[in-house]
């Protein structure tokens, strides 16, 4: 129980603050007759979830050769099918703002049967090379699928799988062809971070602008300004122009925390500071690891630090 | 703790309630107002992002500075020892400022400073008596600093009320424990011990709120400790005895100690869970579950009862169908009835999802239409009211 709270309420009662009811349902909660099991039941069908795609995984790479490619790739589609058929008897109407899922298994169900779904197409294209050399399109595939079912059945956690599955897709298609350009293909790989990131941080303005999945937004900006702040970091750190991308990432993080200050987005602003802040070590550790090099980074913590404090205390006068 | 500091955390504990109530629909603005009139808390406190942002800066200060003092005087083990000492010395100072002022104590900046104090000092003492030693002393120095790693957490939590040093110091002290050669009994011992101790404290009305937590972690802590005592595989594999510095020759343990840690690894969790279960400490039950899915674990490791693409499909279905039931039959129960639906329930119009509350509280064109976070908190909320264990 919470004794303070228990306290509090008998004071508020007897102050006629709350009435005899309220005082009841309250107590009820404070002394744990009543608690919540919701992050728990939760949790469960996200480890349900996880089991379930990884013994569907165990047995395809253990059993094939006797189960066979057919059977296995027909089982997973159907049983994918049947996850999404069950997915689309529940869902309510399509709506382009917020759609409360109707229970507490609907998005859990949603992510098997999406997840089923990917397995079975990169076991097809495993097995019978349907795309040939440019398999890594598959990952378009299903990171357009995932896109669609975020939006059709209003989810945040398969929308963010969809953003991963995409970005992915660049990644992993560079990474093949990094070994013939060598040096090129890091900056080819860095490039595209900044291009998919700067997509995303696009879609969370345009969202919110055209008021169409507007929740959404979230998603969006923060997966796109981790891409696009992490590759301007990346080149800061790891380039031999890092000059240029200094320049770059501290005009991109500026503007990201002077939006964010503005909108009163706690969370951009951190990651515009963090990546800031990150990238001006590089000029203070250019000239080697001594002593004036780590006081000047003390103080430019010092100075981040007086940021934000300002920036909250602003926020808060707001 | 500062009484100043338990008298602002106790307000912050009622006002946060308030907080949840007025979130679930349960009372009104002027209500929400009077119990924060009631109850004022002069202390600024952010959001978990700048707290964590805040933490994250004062770190990397705190570390820079260490880093350029160690870099411009190069002194050696035990000039350093000195100079961390000093460094511990001013990070604590500095965090009983922090503490004292209700604008700063809870920005995140004072956690920081208290955990790198405790750090320093607690490597400074390392570097202290480990320094122009032998090696044949080095097992008594790794003892001592383990000791002083226990009572230095432990000092840090009971002057500042940090649940996370709880957490440092007993297993610390679980890690000391395990040096000798007796050490499983002891984490028996000790493990129940600390059970027993810390129960009683996780309810206390006179102790600090971040006290309570504190206790709570310390709870999870020990069972964890007594549960990797007794469980047949640590047994077998003589995990905790791995901790002394000359481990014992592996010998498998003897068949009757075996059998019975094997009926302790089942029975500790159902134990944990049939507490949890009549004390409704939500702890207890996460804790209970996870040692029972470690006990599931190693029954599959002794027993091959099927293949491991069975094992891992079916408990996943079981899982899944366990979540779903369980979340129905708490929805349908009278007292979810009393509690949720009868207060808050959702209804789906053409236009998406609407929150509203029953018309006998407030009338039909006063429903407010409120955002998909305030939807998920008050949903939050619900579940809290109709999970009735």
């Amino acid at each position: 129980m919470n004794p303070d709270v228990v306290a509090a309420i008998t004071r508020l009662r007897a102050d006629n603050v709350l009435t005899g009811p309220q005082a009841t349902l309250f107590n009820r909660v404070a002394r744990r007759h009543l608690v919540s099991v919701r992050l728990e039941i939760r949790l469960l069908l996200y480890v349900g979830v996880g089991l379930l795609t990884s013994g569907v995984g165990v047995l395809v790479v253990e059993h094939q050769q006797e189960i066979g490619p057919l059977a296995i790739a027909g089982a997973l589609g159907l049983a994918a099918a049947a996850c999404l058929v069950w997915v689309a008897g529940k869902a309510p109407a399509f709506s382009w703002r917020a759609v409360e899922s109707p229970n507490v298994a609907f998005d859990y169900i949603l992510l098997l049967g999406l997840l089923l779904f990917a397995s079975d197409l990169g076991y097809v294209e495993a097995q019978f090379t349907v795309l040939g050399p440019s398999w890594t399109h598959h990952l378009v595939i299903v990171g357009a699928v995932y896109l669609l079912a975020a939006y059709r059945w209003d989810s945040q956690i398969v929308l963010g799988l969809a953003l991963t599955t995409l970005a992915a897709w660049r990644g992993v298609s560079l990474s093949l062809t990094a070994g013939v350009h060598g040096a090129r293909g890091a900056k080819d790989l860095r490039t595209n971070a900044i291009v998919i990131g700067a997509l995303y941080v696009a879609l969370a303005i345009l969202s919110v602008w055209l008021a169409r999945k507007a929740h959404f937004e979230e998603v969006f900006g923060n997966t796109g300004l981790l891409l696009l702040l992490g590759a301007l970091v990346s080149g800061v750190l790891g380039d031999h122009a890092w000059g240029f991308w200094l320049l770059a990432l501290l005009a991109v993080a500026g503007v990201v925390v002077w939006i964010a200050f503005g909108l009163g987005r706690s969370l951009y602003f951190a990651e515009g500071v963090v990546a800031a802040y990150v990238g001006l070590l590089r000029v203070l550790f250019e000239l080697g690891s001594s002593s004036v090099a780590f006081f000047a980074a003390a103080f430019l913590g010092v100075a981040a630090l007086i940021l934000i404090f300002a920036a909250h205390r602003r926020m808060i006068e707001r | 703790m500062r009484p100043e500091s338990v008298a602002w955390e106790r307000a912050a504990e009622v006002r946060e309630a308030a907080e949840g109530w007025r979130r679930a629909g349960a009372i009104g603005t002027p209500t929400y107002d009077a119990i924060r009139n009631a109850y004022p808390d002069p202390c600024v406190t952010p959001g978990a992002v700048w707290r964590v942002l805040t933490a994250g800066m004062v770190s990397a200060i705190v570390v820079c500075v260490a880093a350029a003092l160690g870099f411009a005087t190069r002194l050696d083990v035990l000039g350093s020892a000195v100079l961390l000492f000093v460094l511990g010395g001013v990070a604590i100072a500095l965090t009983e400022l922090l503490e004292a002022s209700p604008r700063s104590a809870r920005r995140g900046a004072a956690g920081a400073t208290a955990f790198w104090g405790c750090f320093f000092i607690i490597v400074g003492f390392w570097g202290f008596i480990s320094g122009d030693r032998h090696s044949d002393l080095f097992d008594r120095s790794v003892n001592a600093t383990l000791l002083a790693s226990t009572l230095v957490w432990a000092a840090g939590c009971w002057r500042w009320g940090y649940p996370l040093f709880a957490g440092l110091s007993a297993v610390s002290f679980f890690v000391l424990l395990s040096r000798f050669s007796l050490g499983r009994v002891f984490w028996v011992l000790a493990g129940t011990a600390l059970v027993a101790v810390a129960a009683r404290r996780t309810d206390a009305a006179t102790g600090a709120p971040s006290h309570r937590r504190a206790a709570q972690v310390l709870l999870v802590v020990a069972i964890a400790a007594v549960y990797e005592a007794i469980n047949v595989y640590s047994l077998d594999e003589q995990i905790i005895e791995g901790f002394l510095k000359l481990s014992p020759l592996r010998v498998p343990p003897p068949p009757a100690l075996f059998v019975m840690a094997a009926v302790a690894t089942a029975v500790l969790p159902l134990g944990i869970l049939v507490w949890a279960w009549t004390s409704r400490e939500m702890v207890l039950l996460d804790t209970g579950i996870v040692l029972l899915a470690l006990s599931l674990v190693t029954l599959r490791h002794y027993v091959q009862v099927a293949p491991l693409w069975v094992v891992l499909t079916a408990s996943g279905v079981v899982l899944v169908v366990l979540a779903v039931t369980v979340e129905r039959i708490l929805r349908r129960s009278p007292r979810a009835s009393a509690g949720a639906s009868r207060r808050t329930r959702c209804s789906r119009t053409s236009g998406g999802s609407r929150f509203s509350r029953p018309s006998r509280s407030r009338p039909p064109s006063r429903r407010p239409r409120i955002s998909r976070r305030d939807k998920k908190r008050a949903s939050r909320a619900a579940g809290a009211r109709s999970a009735s264990l």
